[in-house]
């Protein structure tokens, strides 16, 4: 599994479009998330309103509010983001057909996969490490710019916010991962990943939140049990937008935990099954 | 559907074998079985010794199954790099092989950038990367210019010289017969035939002697009688003879003995392709029955 774990390592390394995802990931949650966010709180325009000032609201990219902020920026983007790192990993191996190239080599295919999931893991405790490193200094120096004052939570606080951080990052990273097996089709499966999330759990989730029947079906999705889980780490201020969650933090992450062995386990049980033909 | 159905071969240790069949025969489908990357419904293999896909029979098996697939955005040198690392083969292999497959001075250069030549080239230097005890290569030659071609065939007698087992499929029937010390053939998922290039030919009907002589009804006569009816056989108007080339002097004498003008007599063996066809029962207008090697 360590030879595999290098190899895997080595491609990841050197592939630009894992590169570029990570650009865009850290570009919208600091431009987006943060930098622009202050611009328009500070100077709000005219027509602004809400119930909130918005010097009150523009605290939210302040060091105090680190981790709602960043969480709430993986809840989406990320998610999307790690969907397609996942499904390139595993579906690109079958267009391109060097899963079977793989194959022939000598580790065995529960070492193989196993080699991915663990290199995807280092790479999702990295992008977490990085992008929250990034938004705290961003935070930092946007605090300083205004002039203002606020601290970053106490350290238990901050690792519980990575924790919760990472968990998600990796469950649809494993999603993602899943579908690249499941559809051996890169399109396949950043489409249906991606169609999922955006319709599945945003769309739907949000319009028939309060449905009863669709309710009770929700409180099993990853994204609502993820918001369950970033509630936890709320905002310092009272905002209007804010719904409360449909499930508790505890059963937020132990779904969360659930869904992330259920995809790997459903991965690597194809993988290791079904036959490697051509094209 | 039942791609490939009671098969039943043996390669031997330090042989070339050719697995020869029509496209769609199930020699593909063979070659991933024996690499771990399809499990048969019915039936056993041992691949170097172990069962296929194991780890035991992957470590002394080489293979390009197909179609050499690589990452394109790497460069040839790094995906043998990371071939190597999946193999846990010695680093110190890469620049050998790369040499051995003559592709050091584009090792650089993205695999998305080669010739299909190159392409076919890094395949083989991949499979060669764990020093493998057997080689599988599919269709190496496949998609490759003439000059590719021969590049191919030397370096598959290269490996051949350096001891190494080497199961070759091709529907390329000259490939076969230049570089193989058996052939396997099979057709519709079936062994059909077994045998060295020679063997196959003298099984479907070996050597015969083609008489072209003037008048020719006379000359058929003469030899019906000489050899029996069984033995002569006339095809565009030469006489075809199913005998022992050594007796070729003899016929000549007794014809033009008989005063029957003999313009040409020389022995013809029957081409590999005729065979293959006659075994794989492949109607072909096209191919003469009688394939010409060498004038007597």
């Amino acid at each position: 599994m360590i030879a595999s774990l290098r190899a895997e390592a080595l491609k990841s390394r050197k592939r630009w479009a894992n590169w570029i995802l990570f650009g865009i990931l850290l570009l919208t949650l600091l431009v987006f998330g943060y930098v622009l966010t202050y611009v328009i709180l500070k100077n709000p325009p005219r027509n602004f309103e809400s119930p909130v000032p918005a010097s009150v609201l523009k605290r939210q990219v302040f060091p105090e509010n680190l981790l709602p902020n960043v969480l709430s920026s993986i809840s989406t983007i990320g998610a999307a983001i790690m969907i397609i790192l996942g499904s390139l990993s595993t579906a690109s191996e079958y267009g391109w057909l060097t899963v079977q190239t793989i194959l022939i080599q000598k580790p065995g295919r529960v070492a193989v996969l196993c080699g991915k999931l663990l290199n995807l893991a280092i790479i999702t405790l990295l992008v977490g490490i990085v992008a929250l490193a990034s938004a705290a200094l961003t935070s930092y120096l946007l605090v300083s710019i205004d002039g203002g004052s606020s601290s970053f939570p106490p350290a238990t606080t901050l690792f519980k916010g990575f924790g919760a951080l990472w968990l998600q990052l990796a469950v649809w990273t494993a999603f993602g991962m899943f579908l690249g097996i499941a559809f051996r089709s890169t399109a396949a499966a950043i489409g249906g990943g991606l169609t999922y999330l955006f319709v599945g759990e945003a769309l739907i989730a949000r319009l028939f939140r309060d449905t009863p029947g669709v309710k009770e079906i929700l409180k099993f999705l990853p994204g609502v049990n993820g918001s369950a889980v970033n509630a936890t780490f709320g905002l310092t201020f009272r905002s209007p937008n804010t719904n409360a969650p449909l499930v508790d933090a505890t059963r937020g992450s132990i779904t969360l935990l659930v869904y992330l062995l259920l995809f790997t386990l459903l991965a690597l049980l194809i993988f290791q099954r079904r036959d490697v033909g051509g094209s | 559907m039942l791609a490939v159905n009671d098969l039943n071969l043996v390669v031997k240790t330090g042989e070339v074998y050719g697995f020869l069949g029509p496209n769609g025969a199930g020699k593909t489908t063979t070659l991933r079985l024996l690499s771990g990357l399809l499990h048969p419904t019915a039936g056993s293999a041992t691949v170097a010794g172990a069962a296929p896909g194991t780890s035991a029979s992957l470590a002394r098996l080489g293979a390009m199954v197909e179609t050499p697939a690589f990452y394109p955005y790497l460069s040839g040198r790094d995906n043998l790099r990371v071939m190597a690392r999946y193999s846990s083969a010695s680093k110190s292999r890469i620049e050998p092989v790369l040499k051995q497959v003559d592709l050091a001075d584009r090792a650089r250069h993205k695999f998305r950038t080669y010739s299909t030549g190159m392409k076919q080239r890094l395949g083989v230097a991949a499979a060669l990367l764990k020093d493998p005890a057997l080689l599988i290569l599919d269709e190496p030659t496949s998609g490759l210019d003439p000059q590719g071609t021969v590049e191919m065939r030397a370096l598959i007698g290269d490996i051949r010289r350096e001891g190494r087992t080497v199961l070759l499929s091709s529907h390329l029937l000259n490939e076969v017969e230049l570089t193989c010390d058996r052939v396997g053939v099979i057709a519709k998922g079936k062994l059909v035939a077994e045998g060295t290039v020679d063997e196959l030919r003298a099984r479907s009907g070996g050597t015969a002697l083609l008489v072209r002589a003037t008048p020719l009804d006379r000359a058929q006569r003469l030899l019906e009688s000489f050899l029996g009816a069984d033995h002569v056989r006339v095809t565009e108007g030469v006489l075809a003879l199913t005998v022992d080339p050594s007796q070729a002097a003899a016929i000549n004498r007794r014809m033009v003995a008989d005063g029957i003008d003999v313009s040409e007599l020389r022995v013809s063996e029957q081409s590999l392709e005729a065979v293959f066809l006659q075994l794989t029962e492949t109607p072909n207008p096209d191919a003469s029955p009688q394939g010409e090697r060498k004038a007597l």
